[in-house]
């Protein structure tokens, strides 16, 4: 270390306390110390709700006749609700707009209906939510790992090209560490090498130099077009959300789609909702020691309904119910255990791992999940890549191989496919704090039983840089119309144009 | 609702909400014999109203350099931070301040030693009401922000474009408003900045390090060196509309076009002072300018111990509001907080049910807040709460439902279903 090197001290201080599982007694603020009087429990109380099943029925004793356009059924409130947590994404007044004519709608529809919808408590009231949608358990599902900050590609997929060793002298892989895989021009990080064997097997497909035309190199535009899939325009939906609403079949069903992590703006639909959840380990309702949990719920839920009319008031409101829901589901799926290999979570986020088992325990639950978004983040390695970025990618690849490895035990693994993004691609030459700069062409992975796996599409193409950047060798509205034909389509619709297959998926 | 408040009384609650985040119990009544126009001049000028300065909420912290501690460190930091929002007497500069901690989303997790964070949040809070000239060239080269985005690291063979795009793009003119060269010359410009630890972690700069290569930026020719890129970046036409609005949106909800331009004139108007735009954001609002607006985690917390004098201890109080997704000096990324619709997001929405739970279990025997609740009085406990107006009918409903065994003490489990309920998370 030079005189003047610049460096981060240690120790690092850990900011982020422990979630508050186990209370303990601390210094309270302002006052003497005093043990914390909160109880803990999983969450209240198993007690089956009366008219729960009955999820078209309104609840017994209201007295009240049902409004000209038919009764709130609780499956049409909690249906309403998920929209709220879509709607994260949007922001703004277009998200605000947006709301405010559903919720017109939605309120006008409602007038005069007095509903308390029971607590929501039991799994038995989860599975009939999903159920809405038909046979739930044989139907295909799309996990989405996003990977934000913009994954570096050539350290994910490695080239033997020397100009990559050239323009990264201290960054490069060792060509001895390269993770090789039969037959591609490319190997991968040694991080990624729990991943090689599905390549060998013919189950994983690498595309290489994805990006979207007029790609951005700011974070912000580049996530809006990758979350939206409409480049070069502003829209208020994300590609997945035009698929929830394009396939919408009577009633909105807020866990066909769910969002694990930091996700969720891909899943903002006009007509549909979806469950946003940013950690499932953190997700529980507790209440004070020694109260009656269930009324408390209870009291909770009645603050819900009837609507307002005042239509932020009315999200506040819709929240609460889709939540109770949500808190059910997560509760019956185990996300721990073999998750959190490497510990590289950051603020409330989970870790690639805990979130992918977590998404394998809801496909197995059957309810009709169709899409889940897993989102990560950390990616953004402008500094200190080398440590980082094997991290990142370590907590990728056991997280993906224990995900594929739980769905093949679970019998889950022929209707699921897994596919990464990230918003874009990083320079080539390594800059001066041991990082890189935000670039274009980046790699995305695709796993899935109809993937023609065993191959790399497309390349990262050193020898005609643009700018100092990798050219553009495949479009991720490509790989993006793969995955919805994987879904079922409508893709072109969704899309808003033919693009190219590129063989992605087996015939 | 109940309407019988008077429109004094409203109009300051909605500024207590939405500027002071929170009122102690008592305070509504000081200060609706005020009037609106002077609790304004109150929060703008705190000085010239008697409000003495104050210390830093860090005072007395005594930094270890110590992995034993590391964890008591920042949990302590975090409790000090905390408790200075709820106890201070100069709001309005302190919720300004955590509008330019947004703003810049210097993060703990990046920015490791924590003394170049305080110092950096103190920077914020004594630049609060000021010059936004000064702030940025402050911040450019303020030990944490070198650290935050790799200024540190930035040299002449090798330049680290990460601040000098997040100046043009989320600190001063926002997208669109600059071009791919603009960065790299800023980059280059900006080069030879380091902190080191035998430079006592204070910002030095290193000729040797530095690219003096004159630059153009931003169309003007010759730029090297931080004042120049401060100057030029600042001094372009799209910066006073930019943070205008960024401002309105924070404070007001959703803005028209209309308003956000005459802010801006008026930013325009007094050489970037940020005090003239803010009394005219809050005359703006008091005059029905923006929206509704749903809280984030911090204030719905603050404005609720505030009221309350709930006493949960900080390693609870920190892990709830994590659960809520939003932790004081942990911007999930480099564009700050999330949006205000994040926190109707489930997690948000189960942590705020716990929070509440938390609050009104720790809230002290003798709070007025408790006995509202435990006389029935919603009216009275709505307008401890800051809502004057009163609570909705769905709410009042679920209250008077509660049997008056749902929890150990009289009024508690009414007092949480009242924090948790809608109405209260709308700002």
């Amino acid at each position: 270390m030079t005189d003047d090197s610049p460096d981060n001290p240690r120790p690092r201080p850990r900011w982020d306390p422990a979630p508050p599982a186990t209370p303990e007694p601390g210094v309270p603020l302002g006052g003497p110390p005093e043990p914390s009087r909160l109880a803990m429990p999983p969450s209240a109380p198993a007690t089956p709700p009366a008219a729960s099943a009955e999820r078209d029925t309104p609840p017994a004793g209201d007295g009240r006749p049902p409004s000209p356009a038919g009764p709130l059924s609780r499956r049409k409130f909690i249906g309403i609700a998920g929209g709220v947590a879509g709607a994260a994404a949007a922001g703004g007044a277009a998200w605000a707009a947006l709301v405010r004519d559903r919720v017109d709608e939605s309120a006008s529809r409602l007038a005069g209906v007095t509903t308390t919808a029971p607590p929501t408590t039991i799994p038995a009231t989860t599975t009939t939510l999903g159920a809405g949608s038909g046979a739930a358990a044989g139907e295909r599902v799309l996990v989405v790992l996003e990977m934000a900050g913009g994954n570096d590609a050539l350290n994910t997929l490695v080239s033997s090209d020397g100009r990559y060793r050239d323009r990264r002298p201290a960054l490069a892989i060792a060509e001895s560490d390269i993770v090789t895989l039969s037959g591609a021009d490319y190997g991968l990080h040694p991080a990624l090498a729990p991943l090689a064997p599905y390549f060998d097997a013919g189950t994983m497909l690498a595309v290489a130099g994805s990006g979207m035309t007029e790609q951005s190199r700011s974070h912000f535009k580049a996530m809006d077009t990758w979350w939206t899939g409409v480049p070069g325009a502003t829209s208020q939906t994300g590609w997945l959300g035009r698929w929830l609403d394009a396939t919408l079949d009577g009633e909105n069903d807020p866990l066909k789609a769910i969002a694990l992590g930091g996700g969720g703006p891909s899943l903002v639909g006009l007509n549909t909702i979806s469950t946003v959840v940013r950690s499932p380990e953190l997700f529980s309702l507790r209440t004070i020691k020694g109260a009656d949990n269930d009324a408390l719920v209870a009291a909770f839920l009645a603050t819900s309904a009837p609507l307002a009319a005042e239509p932020y008031l009315a999200n506040a409101q819709f929240a609460i119910p889709s939540t109770l829901s949500a808190v059910d589901l997560l509760a019956s799926v185990s996300g721990g255990g073999e998750g959190d290999p490497v510990g590289v979570g950051r603020g409330d986020q989970a870790t690639a791992g805990t979130l992918l088992q977590t998404a394998a325990g809801i496909i197995d639950l059957g309810i009709g999940t169709q899409v889940i978004t897993v989102g990560i983040n950390g990616f953004d390695t402008h500094a200190n890549q080398a440590a980082r970025h094997q991290d990142l990618l370590r907590d990728v690849a056991d997280g993906i191989a224990s995900f594929l490895t739980r769905i093949e035990a679970d019998g889950n693994a022929d209707r699921v496919m897994l596919m990464t993004t990230s918003e874009f691609g990083r320079r080539v030459a390594e800059n001066g704090s041991g990082g890189t700069d935000h670039g274009n062409g980046g790699c995305q992975f695709l796993f899935g039983p109809e993937v023609a796996g065993g191959r790399i599409v497309g390349e990262l193409d050193l020898a005609n840089l643009v700018n100092g950047d990798l050219p553009t060798a495949v479009d991720t509205l490509s790989v993006y119309a793969s995955a919805l034909d994987w879904l079922g389509g409508p893709t072109d619709e969704i899309l808003g144009a033919d693009y190219d297959r590129l063989g992605l998926l087996r015939a | 609702m109940t309407t019988h408040a008077s429109s004094t009384r409203v109009e300051i609650a909605w500024l207590a909400r939405r500027a002071a985040w929170g009122l102690r119990p008592g305070q509504l009544d000081e200060l609706e014999t005020l009037g609106t126009d002077a609790v304004i001049d109150v929060l703008l000028d705190p000085d010239g109203n008697g409000v003495g300065p104050e210390s830093s909420p860090w005072d007395g912290f005594e930094y270890v350099d110590d992995n034993e501690n590391r964890r008591e460190q920042g949990l302590e930091v975090l409790a000090s931070w905390l408790g200075h929002l709820v106890t201070t007497d100069r709001p309005f500069e302190n919720s300004i301040a955590w509008f330019w901690h947004d703003h810049f989303a210097v993060s703990a997790e990046v920015v490791r030693y924590l003394p170049a964070l305080l110092d950096h949040l103190e920077l914020l809070r004594d630049s609060a009401f000021g010059d936004f000239r000064e702030l940025i060239r402050d911040v450019t080269t303020d030990p944490a922000m070198l650290i935050f985005l790799d200024g540190t690291t930035s040299t002449g063979a090798s330049p680290n474009e990460n601040y000098g795009r997040e100046l043009l793009e989320l600190y001063t003119l926002g997208i669109g408003n600059y071009t791919e060269d603009d960065v790299r010359a800023a980059a280059v410009a900006l080069t030879g900045w380091v902190v080191a630890r035998r430079f006592g972690y204070q910002a030095r700069f290193v000729p040797r390090r530095h690219d003096p290569t004159p630059q153009t930026f931003l169309g003007t020719p010759g730029v090297t060196g931080v004042d120049a890129v401060v100057d030029t970046a600042v001094a372009h036409p799209a910066v006073p509309t930019y943070i205008a609005g960024k401002m309105a949106r924070h404070f007001l909800g959703d803005v028209d076009d209309a308003t956000i331009d005459s802010l801006a004139a008026t930013f325009a108007a007094n050489d970037l002072k940020v005090a003239p735009m803010a009394r005219a954001m809050l005359e703006a609002g008091i005059d029905g300018a923006g929206s509704p607006q749903v809280t984030a985690p911090v204030p719905w917390t603050i404005a609720a111990l505030k009221a309350t004098g709930a006493d949960i201890a900080p390693r609870i109080l920190a892990g709830l509001l994590r659960q809520m997704g939003q932790v004081p000096g942990l911007p999930p990324n480099v564009g700050g907080y999330p949006g205000a619709a994040t926190w109707l997001a489930s997690s948000s929405t189960a942590g705020r049910f716990t929070m509440a739970n938390a609050l009104a279990r720790t809230t002290p025997d003798d709070s007025p807040v408790l006995a509202a609740a435990a006389g029935g009085d919603y009216d009275e406990l709505a307008d401890l709460l800051l809502r004057p107006e009163g609570f909705s009918d769905p709410t009042i409903a679920a209250l008077r439902d509660l049997p008056s065994s749902a929890a150990p003490r009289p009024g508690e489990a009414v007092l949480a279903i009242a924090l948790a309920s809608p109405e209260l998370l709308i700002r």
